[in-house]
């Protein structure tokens, strides 16, 4: 594996990480952009934009748009995140020049006032999806509470009644705000040809215009303090909860520990909460599980059980993460975690489609590039005492904000929430 | 583009069938054991009883308990799953290449030696209860299940998943007679992929399974199916849709024919349906079309989920495809679906997963495995004339309709204009 990096006049920076040999090749416009750069009056204008990206630009037309990633047998798609909105293809490698065209074509939508109306229409229908499914839009809440007047509060989708209120000249200047060439990462991975792909990003993107995008960066002031809030489902079977306490920042070099530390105690299978409450069926899922932010982090935990189970669980869980702080780690869940771990790294390493998120993602967030080995070695390189102190400096067991949802006001207590 | 590709067969005297694909750059492998004890053979009353006995096997074989079986396979760093479908309880794995040895053994175990003791009953039905309930919580899940409930003749129709009702009543004997009857090495398939070594693996999978002859075949007597449209009342705010029809079962040639057509139908974002009902109309944010196969059965099977007050038109305008398709088929649309289908045929080779598990599926079926040079050839022959051609011969029609969402649908032919 090789990486390549160039940076073009007007700001716009193109990545690749080489492997030769390989049946395929991922591209990506990674765009530094999502809920955490709205404002309340945009709010879900990230996700809806990343929809009209695929609308059409002034010479294509959305139709156009899906014949031409289906011709060139694309796996094509986009997500968007608190932080980023992320435009994708997989190709075999002879399509690589159709794919960028295509995505750098498309990253100057043409946003036509149709277009938006009619998309609008599918926008709340994915709202009304996800308010159908677990967890009931208890991670949103759960989230929103916990951030409170930070910018990572806001949900990635918005709400109807924001969705429906937002003009499209609005998401027009969002766009060309956000979009600068200096704020978005040209990413590929797989059998690149690195030279062909500056080339094309010089040509389809060396007009753009570039503009100053502000940093992003909010360092996190107030302290979190206990919470329970409750989404009430009457037609729901079981109860979902979850809780949400800090951990580390994308940019503390303890995420990593803070990673295996959360497949020791809370991966979907094997992790201690697995055997205090999976593995007997007390529990249809209880995971923890690390995310973070380019200025924050959080250790997550989701519940799901029976409604008058929750408050025990609950309690159970803050339990098995009070004995993991005062008994420590064993030795052998730390390397069966760690082999586990690893396993993973390799696995996720084969696939340029799975790389191409790793490798845009860290660069646009850090300017960092980590190879599949430099991620080995790191996990290899941690110990028992990274994992410790990442228990002493985010107590899993301390202050979190939990939201509940289920078929009737669960019978939760406070004290499950608070420190004991 | 040429793809260099290795594989390899053979059948241990039990019956086992082993399978092997290298496939070259790859660092990790991945192995798949299928026995042939899926949920067909649950019978009467005990619907789960072939997955909750798959969750049994795992909790202590050998000489390993249940939380030994998990920390030795993830101590090796093995991503392990367990799955049972209609046909096979399968058990599989992927790791870096050198853990092979250490992981084969475990999984000997699990499939030979499985200690099914009481003591473990009562967690793992809870564990399947559980799954069933969270399942009550996924209305597209749900809606699925219930076409393929009307769809297909019993028992072939029936969730593997289990009905709650049944399982609670299952005991442990039943767990350990339905493992005596079905899991067994005739019908067995062990499939490997990735980077192998294949003269190694065989005489490894020999000493471990090779003196395994428990269990006989048994047929499963196929009875009535449901009726053609069902309405499920759900308090939601969507309104899903599934619709089926009766396609050819994948070992039959012209399974391409009707794949492609289902592709054209609903198959990628420039297909039909994708540009008709979300992106013309706006109507919902997912519909699609696409196959599903047992060995003697397949169907097609479209899918929305939409508000309820746009539901009638979603189904309305689904089924206005669907009969407008015989006959107007256009050449860019098939080529667009052959260059999807070969192009993900090509990708499948970056996955040790994911051709383990195509070898397997393929011998299933096919009692072979084709290569993908096979394969893409027979891409190449597709027309839009042998497609139109076998429209024709296989008219869609006796449609299986399910609507889960606050308020029955009318199950109308044509759509308003």
């Amino acid at each position: 594996m090789r990486f390549l990096r160039e940076r073009l006049d007007n700001g716009l920076e193109i990545i690749a990480e080489v492997t030769d040999g390989a049946l395929s090749t991922s591209i990506g416009f990674f765009v530094r952009t999502g809920a955490r750069d709205e404002s309340d009056d945009l709010w879900g204008a990230s996700h809806f934009l990343e929809h009209m990206v695929f609308k059409g630009t002034n010479d294509l037309s959305a139709e156009e748009i899906n014949r031409r990633f289906d011709w060139m047998g694309a796996s094509a798609n986009a997500f968007t995140s608190e932080e980023d909105t992320v435009y994708h293809a997989a190709v075999l490698p002879s399509q690589q020049h159709e794919a960028v065209d295509l995505l750098a074509r498309m990253m100057r939508p043409a946003l036509r006032e149709e277009d938006f109306a009619t998309e609008k229409l599918v926008i709340l229908e994915e709202i009304r999806m996800y308010d159908d499914q677990p967890p009931f839009g208890a991670d949103d809440r759960c989230r929103a509470t916990f951030f409170g007047r930070h910018p990572l509060a806001r949900s990635v989708l918005g709400t109807v009644e924001s969705i429906q209120s937002l003009p499209v000249e609005a998401m027009r200047e969002y766009h060309a705000r956000r979009y600068s060439p200096g704020n978005i990462v040209l990413a590929a991975t797989g059998a690149v040809d690195f030279p062909a792909l500056v080339e094309s990003a010089k040509r389809l993107c060396g007009n753009w215009e570039p503009r100053d995008v502000p940093d992003r960066r909010v360092p996190m002031t107030a302290l979190v303090t206990a919470h329970l809030e409750q989404i009430v489902r009457p037609t729901a079977t079981l109860s979902y909860a979850v809780r949400m306490s800090p951990g580390p920042a994308g940019d503390d070099d303890d995420r990593f520990a803070a990673k295996l530390l959360s497949v020791v105690i809370g991966d979907d299978s094997g992790s201690r909460l697995y055997w205090a409450m999976v593995d007997s069926g007390a529990a249809e899922h209880a995971s923890c599980h690390h995310h973070d932010f380019l200025d924050a982090g959080l250790m997550i935990t989701q519940l799901s059980c029976d409604a008058a189970d929750v408050d025990p669980l609950l309690s159970r869980i803050l339990e098995v993460y009070r004995e993991a702080a005062t008994q420590g780690i064993g030795r052998r869940e730390f390397s069966q975690a760690r082999n586990k771990l690893a396993g993973r790294v390799v696995l996720e390493g084969e696939r340029p489609r799975r790389r191409l998120f790793h490798v845009g993602l860290e660069w646009a967030h850090g300017g960092i590039y980590r190879s599949v080995a430099d991620n080995l070695r790191i996990v290899e390189d941690l110990t028992v005492d990274d994992l410790q102190r990442v228990l002493a400096r985010w107590p899993l067991d301390g202050p979190g904000v939990t939201v509940l949802a289920g078929p009737s006001g669960a019978e939760a207590s406070s004290q499950a929430t608070a420190p004991a | 583009m040429t793809v260099k590709q290795t594989l390899f067969s053979t059948t241990l005297d039990n019956g086992i069938v082993l399978l092997g694909e290298e496939l070259p750059g790859l660092e990790s492998v991945a192995v798949a054991f299928h026995s042939p004890a899926g949920a067909i053979h649950d019978g009467r009353g005990r619907c789960g009883l072939a997955t909750l006995s798959g969750e049994m096997m795992l909790r202590g074989a050998g000489s390993r308990s249940s939380r030994q079986i998990v920390e030795d396979l993830e101590g090796a760093g093995v991503q392990w799953a367990q799955a049972v479908s209609m046909s096979h309880a399968s058990f599989s794995g992927a790791m870096v290449a050198r853990q092979l040895s250490d992981a084969l053994p475990i999984y000997a175990d699990i499939l030979r030696r499985p200690l099914l003791a009481e003591d473990e009953l009562e967690n793992a039905r809870q564990m399947v209860l559980q799954n069933l309930a969270g399942t009550e919580d996924d209305p597209a899940h749900r809606a699925i299940l219930s076409l393929r409930e009307i769809h297909y003749p019993s028992p072939w129709g029936m969730p593997s998943e289990g009905l709650s009702a049944d399982v609670e009543g299952l005991s442990v004997g039943d767990v350990r007679d339905f493992i005596t009857a079905h899991v067994r090495p005739r019908g067995a398939i062990i499939a490997i992929a990735g980077r192998i070594d294949w003269s190694d693996f065989v005489p490894r999978i020999e000493q471990l399974f090779g003196d395994w002859t428990t269990g006989a075949a048994e047929a499963v007597a196929t009875g009535p199916r449901g009726p053609r449209v069902k309405h499920v009342p759900h308090d939601s705010q969507q309104t899903h849709i599934a619709l089926a029809w009766s396609a050819p079962p994948y070992h039959s040639d012209d399974s391409y024919e009707a794949t492609a057509a289902l592709a054209v139908l609903g198959g990628g974002s420039s297909s039909r349906m994708f540009s008709e009902v979300r992106e013309r109309r706006g109507l919902c944010y997912s519909v699609s079309a696409g196959y599903q196969t047992h060995r003697d059965f397949a169907m097609a099977v479209c899918y929305s989920g939409t508000t309820a007050a746009r539901a009638q038109e979603t189904l309305d305008v689904m089924l206005a495809e669907i009969h407008r398709l015989p006959g107007t088929i256009q050449e860019a649309e098939l080529e667009r679906v052959k260059a999807r289908a070969k192009s993900a045929l090509v990708m499948q080779q970056e996955s040790s997963a994911a051709r383990a598990g195509a070898i397997a599926r393929q011998w299933y079926h096919l009692g072979t495995v084709r290569t993908l040079a096979e394969e893409l050839d027979r891409y190449d022959r597709l027309s839009v004339r042998s497609i139109e051609e076998w429209l024709e011969k296989h008219p869609i029609h006796d449609l299986s309709v399910v609507s889960l969402g606050r308020e029955a649908l009318e199950v109308r032919d044509a759509v308003s204009a």
